[in-house]
């Protein structure tokens, strides 16, 4: 990946979770925006690409929309690789996708790791909040509890059909990522590695989590 | 009176007016549409000059009108003498098929001449009835054991629903990972997602039952298997081809080919074996593009996962799609490979422009006015010859060299 000096970023953002949770939908909405309730059914993985002005610099994120089957595993863990960022996504209204949640994450912490031995920053997402409010959702002080818990940098309410929090929760995302870049490089300069356990546990980002 | 001598009006010469005339095809249509007034009295008169000098514009006008619409006359007539050929030829075709191919298909479907025939693209009316037989039934299915299997799948759908009703969550993650990937839920998600654009799948759609059941029945059928995602569009499209117990046939004698057993197991030591056989025709078909994906770090499973899947059901034009299978049925799994070499050689040079996103992009949506001749063309210039080995000598030879190979647990993104 590349350093600070450039004016140019690159990063690959994976999105994850179970089939049907509208992890295609999602992206269609942040990079096209628009949306349709006819989607063909990702086999293997789609990609697309997103440009952002990010504080004077160009932020290209490389989209990795991998299938959600679990079958497709082994197969498709590879394209896990030099990633630098994650959403995780979940279906409000199918609890079965949030149980998944777990899951995905042990899996992506498992196979992914930053140079540094940090996990990559994950955004998660309850998508198709149009569709009525999950009563899990609806506490959000057990939603923040659960990101603790689980590691996730943040979490949104989305809904890719109505485009709701799609750009709100990537900026999240490439915030934490940049955020991580710079943590990896300090830590690359000095032997001394400062403790960073509190930052990290805490990932509080005021921006993140929304106030209820 | 005299003076009030020509005022030209145009009628517009489509809608109405073009309308009326349909019968006069190749009869200049703009100068019976041009509908000659008396100048209007309040206007003064024209000088000789004036109105010779109009007339000769109006001739003009007239002959130019004349020739262009002769010119549109000849190339329509020349568009449906091609439409008229090409319809002659599937009709031919389908005589032929019908009246000696089919009747007599084990001794004429390895003839040359039906070999060339069937490249040409089968004839929609017989295409199902090729495809079944050239596709087989080792496994001995009968319309009966489809039953069977699809009334096993309804019990268990109705049982699924009655508990999942009760508490969705536990009954869910309480159930063993095939059990799962078989549920209901699964197939009815994939079901509204293939073809959507169709709007014959989806839920109220006239083939959305018989979609549903096909899959339903073969999970049945496999447990070992259950569902898996790409099913639903190949099912698909042989619903659309034949009927229900033979498209359910079909379908799992299909499946049960190597190469796609290979795929929907998931066996992913043997893909990699499929797509290390590719890059062998690859390199040796489009040097230049080959490295270029190699530079990029393109590998072939970004692409090919989604069209072996499919049977390239999902990411070709349906038509051309099926002259896709049209081919597979008559070459077997060598062709998906050959398919996919053609696609390649026929955007080579868009491709060669491009960087890793890009090239990604394009080969998960590839153009949706992608033509089956232009294909064709590019999949004839394609050989699967690799110093003088063909694909299946260089398949086995991946297959015994592999078994080290395997073990260093190579993965397609980390390979080069």
């Amino acid at each position: 990946m590349q350093t600070n000096h450039h004016k140019e970023r690159l990063y690959k953002i994976l999105v994850i979770g179970d089939l049907g949770v509208g992890k295609t939908s999602i992206i269609k909405r942040y990079v096209h925006h628009n949306f349709s309730p006819n989607y063909r059914a990702t086999i293997g993985v789609d990609f697309a690409l997103k440009v952002l002005n990010w504080d004077q610099e160009t932020v290209r994120l490389q989209l990795w929309d991998i299938a959600g089957q679990e079958r497709f595993g082994n197969m498709t863990r590879v394209y896990y690789r030099e990633a630098m960022g994650a959403f995780i996504v979940f279906d409000v209204t199918r609890p079965a996708s949030f149980e998944a949640v777990t899951k995905w994450k042990e899996d992506l912490d498992s196979k992914l790791t930053l140079t540094n031995g940090k996990h990559v920053a994950t955004v998660l997402l309850a998508n198709k909040c149009d569709q009525g409010r999950d009563v899990l959702t609806n506490n959000g002080i057990k939603m923040e509890q659960f990101c603790q818990e689980n590691g996730f940098v943040g979490w949104y309410e989305t809904s890719a059909k109505e485009n709701i929090n799609i750009d709100e929760a990537a900026n999240c995302l490439v915030k934490h990522i940049i955020a991580s870049e710079k943590d990896m490089l300090q830590s690359e300069v000095s032997d001394t590695i400062t403790p960073q356990l509190e930052k990290d546990k805490g990932g509080t980002c005021s921006s993140c989590f929304r106030s209820q | 009176m005299s003076h009030s001598t020509l005022y030209l009006r145009f009628m517009p010469i489509g809608g109405a007016a073009a309308g009326r005339r349909k019968n006069l095809e190749f009869e200049p249509l703009s100068t019976t549409a041009l509908i000659l007034e008396d100048r209007p009295a309040n206007l003064p008169a024209k000088s000789e000059e004036e109105t010779q000098r109009h007339k000769m514009e109006y001739e003009e006008m007239v002959a130019g009108a004349k020739r262009r619409e002769l010119k549109d006359a000849q190339k329509k007539k020349r568009q449906m003498k091609e439409r008229h050929r090409q319809e002659d030829s599937i009709s031919h075709a389908m005589v032929v098929w019908n009246k000696e191919i089919l009747p007599n298909w084990d001794a004429m479907k390895g003839t040359r001449r039906v070999r060339e025939l069937w490249w040409q693209g089968l004839p929609p009316s017989v295409r199902g009835r090729v495809w079944s037989l050239a596709i087989g039934n080792e496994l001995n299915i009968t319309p009966e054991l489809y039953e069977i299997f699809l009334s096993r799948a309804k019990e268990k759908w109705r049982s699924y629903s009655e508990t999942s009703s009760v508490n969705d969550s536990e009954s869910d993650g309480g159930a063993s990972l095939a059990d799962r990937e078989s549920s209901l839920d699964l197939i009815k998600l994939d079901i509204s997602r293939t073809f959507p654009s169709l709007f014959i799948f989806q839920k109220g759609g006239p083939y959305h039952d018989l979609l549903h059941s096909v899959l339903g029945a073969y999970t049945c059928y496999r447990p070992d298997i259950g569902y898996v995602q790409g099913m639903s569009f190949i099912a698909a499209v042989l619903i659309l081809n034949l009927e229900e117990a033979e498209a359910f046939i079909t379908f799992a004698n299909l499946l049960n080919k190597p190469c796609q057993m290979a795929f929907f197991r998931v066996d992913h030591e043997l893909m990699l074996k499929y797509f290390a056989a590719f890059e062998v025709f690859f390199e040796e078909n489009l040097p230049r593009l080959f490295s270029h994906f190699q530079i990029n770090n393109l590998t072939p499973d970004l692409y090919l996962i989604d069209w072996i899947f499919t049977l390239y059901s999902k990411s070709l034009p349906l038509d051309v799609a099926c002259r896709v299978w049209d081919v597979f049925c008559r070459d077997g799994e060598e062709s998906l490979f050959r398919t996919g070499l053609g696609i390649l050689r026929l955007y080579e040079d868009v491709l060669l422009q491009m960087d890793f996103i890009h090239i990604a992009q394009f080969l998960t949506r590839l153009p949706e006015d992608l033509q089956s001749h232009t294909l064709f063309t590019a999949m004839a210039n394609t050989h699967i010859i690799s110093r003088n080995r063909r694909w299946n000598q260089v398949f086995s030879v991946l297959m015994k060299d592999g078994i080290k190979e395997t073990d260093k647990n190579t993965s397609p993104a980390t390979r080069s």
